[in-house]
């Protein structure tokens, strides 16, 4: 009964009511919102470092990780290629090597990775060939070369023209290189396009000297999330001498990034349910004042203290599983469209690049943030009605009564 | 009612004063009460506006605390009572009429007879059959489903009457009950509670000033100043 009289004394102001649960809802969807897009943001960043170059699992010499000099890279990959011809079932699996050198134009010169890669292979692991703006990503013909817009307009070079790649060699001499650009690329990541140039692993090999040598096999399961237990597989049936990554060995920044975000979202919680519990303090106090003759008759009749407590605070209850529920809907109603389109930020598109999400969002709800939404809001509204309710049940039976 | 409290005395009023301080100024509203109350009374305070009527009421029915002197009630001594205690006493020994009715606005007629038996944890069948039973008895059955403002005045009091004995109590306080209704209104429910006394042993003690209500009384008190300056049984 005492949840019919709250219910009933919520429809008695609905204009008050319904402020308070559109108040409650906008909370809510601002909770569900932000979190969904703060983390698609992460995600993206992360699974972009992989799709662009990391892909999930790396199989170097050990000592790679800590110093990817050419001469840590593999001599002998027969021991390599035999592990992962039995392990990486539907996995996609590509080699590359790879070095810091030099690419120069008549014009100007940058500093880049020079990643020697076998197109066919690489286009199943990473995402380049589909950032390509100009041109066509690389198709085996030695002397081919793409970079990317960034490193064009920064060499004041064009599709066609000629650069000269330069890197040392094992021996400590210098090799060279002259490459016809193919293709010009530009992805998500502005650091990552000014850094990075492809060219076939034939001419790479042949430029460092390096005959049958690979820096680095990359593995991606086809279901990611087999990863730890592909790279497992890998480590044990390899012999000493080599390292087995994944992706968060390779990117521990970016994996750190998102355990903090897992943390720091409570603080913004935090603030969302302050603001609500003032909010439903506020309203609530005038809801309880304006019935103070009621309580007092209340009062009177016998009704103890902590039924007129109960009582308040199952109003707030009510108010706020209202607006939790009516604030779902409407992030559903937002979400579930802006998670196909994706949310496209063209207009932060210079900031978002540098950090390597791209121009266009696509929000990820996860399954915590809805329970910590459901749980959160409505224990807010509880929270916010306990001080009106303790100045409701505070009241003087006789002057309570007599206020009108 | 209440088997065996029957031949003891309801309420008992011990050199009761009460002073209010208005800004400051101390208002003697009681000065000195006696009182005793005993099973199948039906007794009105009369006396002029300001005499004190409201003040003791409210201190025999535990709302208020005396400023001075004893009150008890079924022999208990109510300065004894925390808060908690006092609100289980009025629930179950006192029922409360007032001049406004005093209904509760988003409960129904039936609802609001109901809400006071819930208070007692009595099970949600009986108590709307005992209701409606009640409803009846004061025959207002067919409002039962109807909200305090879809009901006149007279209505509305029939309902709070049914309220205040819906849990059976040894005692009805009524503070001016028939104040806001009719004459016509006023004499048909006089007639309600002296049958409900008459009938069922209620103990009502109401205040008045209409000497239609005064002339109906069985014991006739009234006060001036604060006092007792007569105290009289009239049949
Ligand atoms: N809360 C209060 N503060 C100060 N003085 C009060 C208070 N309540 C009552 N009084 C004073 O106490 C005296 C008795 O008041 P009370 O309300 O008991 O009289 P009453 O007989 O019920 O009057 P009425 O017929 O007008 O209802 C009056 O002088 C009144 O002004
Ligand atoms: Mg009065």
């Amino acid at each position: 009964m005492i949840g019919k009289i709250a219910w009933r004394n919520i429809l008695r102001n609905k204009r008050r009511s319904l402020i308070l649960i559109v108040s409650i809802a906008i909370g809510v969807v601002a909770m569900v919102l932000t979190d969904a897009v703060s983390i698609g943001m992460m995600r993206q960043m992360l699974t972009n470092q992989i799709g662009a170059d990391a892909g999930y699992i790396q199989v170097h010499k050990k000592g790679y990780q800590a110093d990817p000099a050419l001469k840590n890279s593999i001599a002998d990959t027969a021991p390599v290629r035999s592990v992962l011809s039995t392990d990486t079932a539907s996995c996609e699996v590509s080699e590359r090597l790879r070095t810091f050198g030099l690419v120069s134009s008549a014009y100007n010169s940058s500093g880049v990775s020079i990643v020697g890669i076998l197109p066919q292979k690489e286009r199943k692991v990473t995402t380049v060939h589909n950032y390509m703006v100009e041109g066509t990503y690389l198709s085996g013909n030695p002397g081919d070369i793409i970079i990317s817009t960034a490193t064009a307009e920064k060499l004041r070079v064009g599709l066609g023209d000629k650069v000269v790649i330069m890197a040392s060699r094992l021996d400590g001499s210098v090799g060279s290189e002259a490459c016809r650009i193919v293709g010009l690329f530009e992805t998500f990541d502005s650091g990552f396009d000014q850094t990075h140039v492809y060219i076939p692993m034939q001419t790479a090999q042949q430029m460092l000297d390096a005959p049958g040598r690979v820096s680095e096999f990359v593995v991606n399961p086809t279901d990611t999330k087999r990863t730890e237990t592909v790279a497992a597989q890998i480590e044990s049936d390899l012999p000493a001498g080599f390292e087995v990554l994944t992706y968060k060995q390779m990117l521990p920044i970016l994996v750190m990034q998102l355990q903090l975000y897992d943390q720091t979202i409570y603080i913004f919680y935090a603030i969302i349910a302050i603001a609500l519990i003032f909010g439903i303090v506020n309203t609530m106090l005038m809801a309880v004042m304006e019935r103070t003759h009621e309580f007092g008759v209340d009062m009177a009749i016998g009704m103890a203290n902590r039924r007129i407590f109960t009582m308040i605070l199952t109003e707030a209850l009510y108010l706020g599983v209202i607006g939790t529920a009516a604030g779902l809907v409407v992030s559903f109603a937002i979400f579930i469209p802006l998670s196909h389109s994706g949310w496209n930020l063209a207009m932060f598109s210079e900031s978002l690049k540098s950090v390597g999400v791209g121009t266009t969002i696509y929000p990820v709800l996860a399954a915590s943030s809805l329970i910590n939404t459901i749980l959160i809001i409505p224990l807010s509204a509880v929270i916010g009605a306990v001080y009106p309710a303790l100045r409701a049940i505070k009241l003087q039976p006789v002057e309570a009564i007599r206020a009108s | 009612m209440d088997g065996k409290n029957t031949n003891t005395e309801i309420v008992r009023v011990e050199n009761v004063r009460k002073v209010y301080h208005d800004n400051g100024v101390p208002v003697d509203a009681l000065r000195g009460i006696n009182l005793t109350v005993s099973p199948g009374d039906f007794s009105v305070i009369a006396g002029p506006s300001g005499s004190g009527k409201t003040t003791l009421l409210n201190i025999v029915g535990t709302l208020d605390k005396p400023t001075e002197g004893k009150v008890y009630l079924d022999g208990e001594d109510v300065a004894s009572k925390t808060r908690r205690e006092l609100a289980d006493m009025r629930l179950r020994k006192i029922g409360f009429v007032f001049q406004a009715y005093n209904l509760n606005p988003v409960l129904s007629a039936l609802e609001n007879v109901e809400f006071t038996m819930m208070l007692r944890g009595i099970d949600a069948g009986k108590r709307k059959r005992k209701s409606l039973a009640l409803l009846e008895e004061l025959g207002i059955g067919e409002l039962a489903n109807k909200r305090p403002n879809e009901m006149s005045g007279g209505q509305q009091q029939r309902v709070a009457i049914a309220r205040a004995i819906s849990n059976e109590p040894r005692l009805v306080l009524a503070d001016e009950p028939t104040a806001n209704l009719d004459s016509e209104t006023a004499v048909k429910l006089l007639e309600l509670m002296e049958r409900l006394n008459h009938e069922d042993g209620i103990t009502f003690v109401f205040s008045s000033h209409d000497p239609q209500v005064i002339e109906r009384a069985h014991r006739l008190l009234i006060l001036k100043d604060g006092q007792i300056v007569t105290d009289k049984v009239n049949k």
